[in-house]
C-alpha cells in the first residue's frame, strides 16, 4: 500500500489559517462585516420609502417602530442574561412578563390597589419567577429548556385566571405617562429601553461582574476554578431576567392601559429572533445587547413596511420565524470561522 | 509520503506543526487544498475523503482521546454506524452484531463482553475496543490505521500490549501510521518515520535504525535543544513552608500527608489509580475532600468544607490536566483568559481595565513564547503547547504561594515543554511552592526536588537526593511488587 498526501502550496494553506491583522482593507471587512445588519436596514427603509413615499416616509412610522418596542426590549434584554451565562434558553421571559402585565390592573382596576403598590407587587412576582427557575434550573438541577417551557405555561394560565379570561383595561392616564410621557417626539418607555441595553452592554464590557458572566457562559468548570462564583451568578441571571420582565410589565401595562393575558405568549419568538440576530451585529458570533437592540428595531421595521404595503395579520410570523432561522444558522456559520 | 506495506511509520512534529492536521484530511475530517492527491494500494481517492472509500480501502483512525461513548455497550461502540438490519422490520440484527463484535475483540486477543458498558472498562481495555474498532473491516494484510496519539492515555503495561497489537497487524501486511510526542516510543516501534515542522515533510521515509532522540528533535525544531540538564540549585536548607497538608483523604486518597517548603517543587506520582492523580483536585477545593486540612501561610483550611474561592484568595492555585474543559475558555481571548482569576481584585473599569489586562497578558505571551503573539486571538485557534503556556501563565501571574500542577507538559512538543519547565522553575525561584503530579518521570526527575511515590491511596515511598527517571519508574513499578513500604 502506499500512500500519498498534498504537498507544495495548497496543502501546506490549508494547514495554516492564521488571521490576517492589519491593512486597511480588512479592517473595512470587518466593519463591514459587524454593520452589514444596519446597512441591511437602511436599504430595506430605502426600499420601502420608494414603494410607498405616501405612508412609509413619514416621522409617524418612525414614531411607530422607534415607539412600540418597549415589550420586546426589555423581554430580549432578559432573554439575553441567561443566555449569556449559558443557559439555553429561557422559554418562560414571555408569560413573566405577561403576568406582570396582568397583574397590575387586575390590582389597580379590580381590586382597587393602589397603582403604585401593583406595580411593585408585579415587579416582585417576576423577580419570584425568576428565583423558581433559577432555583430548579441551578441548584436541583433540571433541564433548562423543560424547566421554563412548563413555568410558561403555568405562568400564563395563572395571568388568564386573575383576569377572568379577558383583557383587563381602565388604568389611569397619569399612570399610562409612565410609559408614554412624549421626550422629543419619541414616548419614554423608549429611552427605557434604550438606557437598559446601554447599562447592560457596559455592565458586560467593562465590569468584573459582565466579564464573569461571560466567562460563565463560555465554561462553567474554568470558571469555578477561577473563583468566580458560578451559581450564584447563573441564579442571579434567572432573578435578573424575572425581575427585567417585570419591570417590562409594568411599563407594558401602563402603555396600553390594561393588558390581555392572551397576548403574551405572542412575544416570545419576536425576542427569540432578535436576540439570536443580534448576533450577527456589533460582535459578530457573539450574544450581545446593542446588537440585540438593533436587530429588533432592525426586525420591526421590515415588518412595519410589509404591512404597510398591505400584507398585514400572517406577514409578523413569517417575517419573525425566518428571521429566526436566517440568525441561528447566520450565528452557527459565524462560530465555525472563528474556530479554525 | 509513502507509507509502505508493512511497516509501522511514525509521524512526529512539535505541536502546531500540523500532524492532527494531516490525519484530520486523511479521515475526511478536513477538506484539502487544491493540489494534492492520495492513492491507497496504488488506488486514487478522491478528496475530500468519504467514510465509504475508507471503509472500502481500509482506512481508519484512532483518535487522541479514543472516541468511545461511555454510555453506550462496547458492542454498540464497535459496530455503530456498520449496523446490519433484518430484511423486512429493519431492526439491528443484535445477535449477529455480537457475534462480529466478539470475533473483532478475539482477533486482537482481547477478553471483553462486548455486552458490558464502556464506562465499565479499565483503560486499557477501553484502548483495545478503539483498536478492534479500527480494525475490524479491514482485510488481511491491506490497509492503512493511523493512530494519533492514542497511547497517551494508556498507562505503561497497557501500551506494551498495545504494541504487541500493533506489531500483529503489520505482520500480516497492513500499514501503521503512529502520530506521537513521545519521541522514545516512536523510535522504539516504528520502522521508519515522517517529520512535518510548520506543515511541510522535512524528512520522509527516514529509518529509525540507529538514529537517535537528539538527531530527531534538531530535525523536528530546526535547531538542537540543549535539554535542561542542569538542575535547579537546591532549596536552600530550612526554607520556611509555603504550604502543609495533613490527613488529606477523599477519592481514592487515603491519610496523605506533605509539605512543601517555599522554592521546592514536590512531585506526586504513582501508577494510575493510586491517588496521585486526585492530590492537587482536592488540596485546591476543586474537588471536595473528606477529610485534611491544608496550612497555607499563615491560615488554615479545612478541606472538608473550603471552596475554590477561599483557597485561591490564600494564593492556592490549580492547573488542571483537562486543558479544555477545566483550564481554559475556548471560545475567550487570550487576554481574558489570562486575567480571568484577577478581575475582581483588579477590577478598573474600561479602558483602565483594558490596561492592566493588556500588561498581564502581553507579559505572558513574550515570558512564556506563545505563538503567534496575539492576546486578541480565542484560545481555540492556538496550538496544544501554546494553550497550555496561556493556561499556566494565567496562573503564575497571580504568584501563588502553592502552585499544584497536574501533567502540565501532557500532549506537548519538546520547544513548549521546555518553555514550560523554565516557567514552572521560575516560579518555584519567585517564592512559589509547587506540588506537581504526573506520570512522566523524566520530568518529574528534571524538576523535582523529591518525589512522593502513592500506592493504594497513600504516600508509599519518598525519594530524595539526585533523581533519575529509571529510580523513580522502579519506584513506582517495582517496589509496589515486594510488599508495601510503609
Amino acid at each position: 500500500m502506499s500512500l500519498r498526501v498534498p504537498q507544495g502550496e495548497g496543502g501546506r494553506a490549508s494547514l495554516r489559517r492564521l488571521p490576517t491583522r492589519g491593512g486597511l482593507g480588512s479592517a473595512a471587512a470587518k466593519l463591514s462585516e459587524r454593520y452589514a445588519i444596519v446597512g441591511l436596514w437602511g436599504v430595506m427603509i430605502a426600499v420601502y420609502s420608494v414603494l410607498e413615499p405616501s405612508t412609509f416616509d413619514t416621522s409617524g412610522t418612525f414614531q411607530t417602530i422607534f415607539g412600540s418596542q418597549a415589550a420586546l426590549v426589555f423581554l430580549s434584554m432578559a432573554f439575553l442574561t441567561t443566555v449569556i451565562v449559558g443557559e439555553f434558553v429561557d422559554l418562560s421571559v414571555a408569560s413573566v412578563l405577561g403576568l406582570c402585565a396582568t397583574i397590575v390592573p387586575v390590582l389597580a382596576v379590580l381590586d382597587h390597589v393602589n397603582v403604585a403598590l401593583a406595580s411593585v407587587i408585579a415587579v416582585a412576582v417576576g423577580v419570584c419567577a425568576g428565583a423558581i427557575n433559577g432555583f430548579l434550573v441551578v441548584y436541583v438541577g433540571v433541564n433548562t429548556i423543560v424547566v421554563t417551557l412548563g413555568m410558561s405555561t403555568l405562568l400564563s394560565g395563572i395571568a388568564l385566571a386573575i383576569a377572568h379570561l379577558s383583557a383587563v383595561s381602565g388604568l389611569s392616564a397619569s399612570f399610562g405617562q409612565l410609559a408614554l410621557a412624549n421626550v422629543g417626539g419619541l414616548p419614554i418607555s423608549f429611552f427605557y429601553g434604550l438606557a437598559l441595553a446601554l447599562a447592560f452592554a457596559y455592565l458586560l464590557a467593562f465590569t468584573p461582574l459582565g466579564r464573569h458572566m461571560q466567562f460563565v457562559g463560555a465554561n462553567r468548570e474554568v470558571s469555578r476554578l477561577a473563583g468566580v462564583r458560578v451559581d450564584l451568578i447563573r441564579f442571579g441571571a434567572f432573578v435578573a431576567a424575572g425581575g427585567l420582565c417585570g419591570i417590562g410589565g409594568v411599563v407594558v401595562s401602563a402603555g396600553l392601559g390594561g393588558f390581555d393575558p392572551t397576548t403574551s405568549i405572542t412575544y416570545l419568538l419576536p425576542t427569540v429572533s432578535a436576540v439570536f440576530l443580534g448576533t450577527a451585529v456589533v460582535r459578530p458570533g457573539r450574544f450581545n445587547p446593542l446588537g440585540t437592540l438593533i436587530a429588533l428595531y432592525f426586525l420591526a421595521t421590515g415588518i412595519l413596511g410589509l404591512e404597510e404595503l398591505g400584507l398585514a395579520g400572517w406577514i409578523s410570523d413569517v417575517f419573525y420565524g425566518a428571521a429566526l432561522v436566517v440568525a441561528v444558522t447566520l450565528t452557527t456559520l459565524l462560530r465555525k470561522r472563528a474556530a479554525p | 509520503m509513502v507509507v509502505e506495506p508493512g511497516e509501522i511509520h511514525g509521524l512526529v512534529g512539535e505541536n502546531g506543526s500540523g500532524k492532527s492536521t494531516l490525519v484530520k484530511i486523511l479521515s475526511g475530517y478536513h477538506t484539502p487544498d487544491h493540489g494534492g492527491w492520495l492513492t491507497v494500494d496504488g488506488e486514487p481517492i478522491a478528496l475530500p475523503v468519504r467514510p465509504a472509500a475508507m471503509r472500502r480501502l481500509g482506512l481508519s483512525v484512532v483518535h487522541q482521546d479514543l472516541g468511545l461513548i461511555d454510555s453506550f455497550s462496547v458492542m454498540e461502540n464497535l459496530r455503530v454506524a456498520l449496523f446490519g438490519v433484518r430484511r423486512f422490520s429493519r431492526a439491528i440484527r443484535w445477535s449477529r452484531e455480537r457475534e462480529l463484535a466478539r470475533s473483532a475483540l478475539a482477533a486482537l486477543g482481547a477478553d471483553i463482553d462486548p455486552d458490558v458498558r464502556v464506562a465499565e472498562l479499565s483503560i486499557a481495555q477501553r484502548a483495545e475496543v478503539a483498536i478492534a474498532r479500527a480494525l475490524q473491516y479491514h482485510e488481511r494484510g491491506r490497509g492503512l490505521v493511523m493512530f494519533d496519539e492514542s497511547t497517551r492515555a494508556l498507562p505503561l503495561t497497557a501500551r506494551q500490549h498495545f504494541h504487541s497489537l500493533v506489531r500483529d497487524f503489520v505482520a500480516l501486511g497492513g500499514s501503521v501510521l503512529l502520530v506521537s510526542h513521545q519521541l522514545e516510543e516512536v523510535l522504539e516501534h516504528t520502522d521508519r518515520l515522517t517529520v512535518l515542522r510548520d506543515g511541510r515533510v522535512v524528512a520522509s521515509g527516514l529509518s529509525t535504525n540507529g538514529l537517535s532522540e537528539h538527531e530527531l528533535i534538531r530535525l523536528m525544531l530546526g535547531r538542537e535543544l540543549k535539554r535542561n540538564s542542569q538542575r535547579r540549585e537546591a532549596t536552600k536548607r530550612g526554607a520556611p513552608p509555603a504550604a502543609e497538608i495533613r490527613g488529606l483523604t477523599g477519592g481514592l486518597v487515603k491519610d496523605v500527608n506533605a509539605s512543601v517548603a517555599i522554592g521546592e517543587i514536590v512531585g506526586v506520582t504513582g501508577l494510575l489509580g493510586s491517588g496521585f492523580e486526585e492530590v492537587p483536585y482536592l488540596i485546591t477545593g476543586a474537588r471536595r475532600a473528606a477529610a485534611g486540612v491544608a496550612r497555607v501561610g499563615e491560615q488554615e483550611f479545612n478541606l472538608r468544607d473550603s471552596s475554590v474561592r477561599e483557597l485561591l484568595a490564600a494564593g492556592v492555585a490549580l492547573v488542571p490536566e483537562r486543558r479544555e474543559r477545566e483550564g481554559l475558555a475556548f471560545s475567550e481571548s487570550v487576554l481574558d483568559n489570562v486575567t480571568l482569576p484577577r478581575l475582581r481584585a483588579r477590577g478598573g473599569i474600561g479602558p483602565r481595565r483594558r490596561s492592566w489586562q493588556r500588561d498581564e497578558a502581553d507579559r505572558v505571551v513574550r515570558e512564556l513564547d506563545i505563538r503567534p503573539p496575539d492576546v486578541h486571538m480565542p484560545v481555540k485557534a492556538l496550538s496544544g503547547g501554546n494553550q497550555q503556556k496561556v493556561l499556566l501563565g494565567k496562573w503564575l501571574y497571580g504568584r501563588p504561594k502553592l502552585l499544584l500542577l497536574h501533567e502540565p507538559t501532557q500532549g506537548v512538543d519538546v520547544g513548549a515543554r521546555e518553555e514550560l519547565e523554565r516557567a514552572i522553575r521560575g516560579a518555584a525561584a519567585n517564592g512559589s511552592g509547587v506540588i506537581l503530579a504526573g506520570m512522566d518521570a523524566s520530568e518529574l526527575a528534571g524538576l523535582c526536588d523529591r518525589v512522593l511515590v502513592m500506592r493504594e491511596g497513600r504516600i508509599a515511598s519518598e525519594l530524595r537526593g539526585a533523581l533519575s527517571p529509571e529510580r523513580i519508574i522502579d519506584a513506582v513499578y517495582l517496589e509496589g511488587r515486594g510488599g508495601r513500604a510503609r
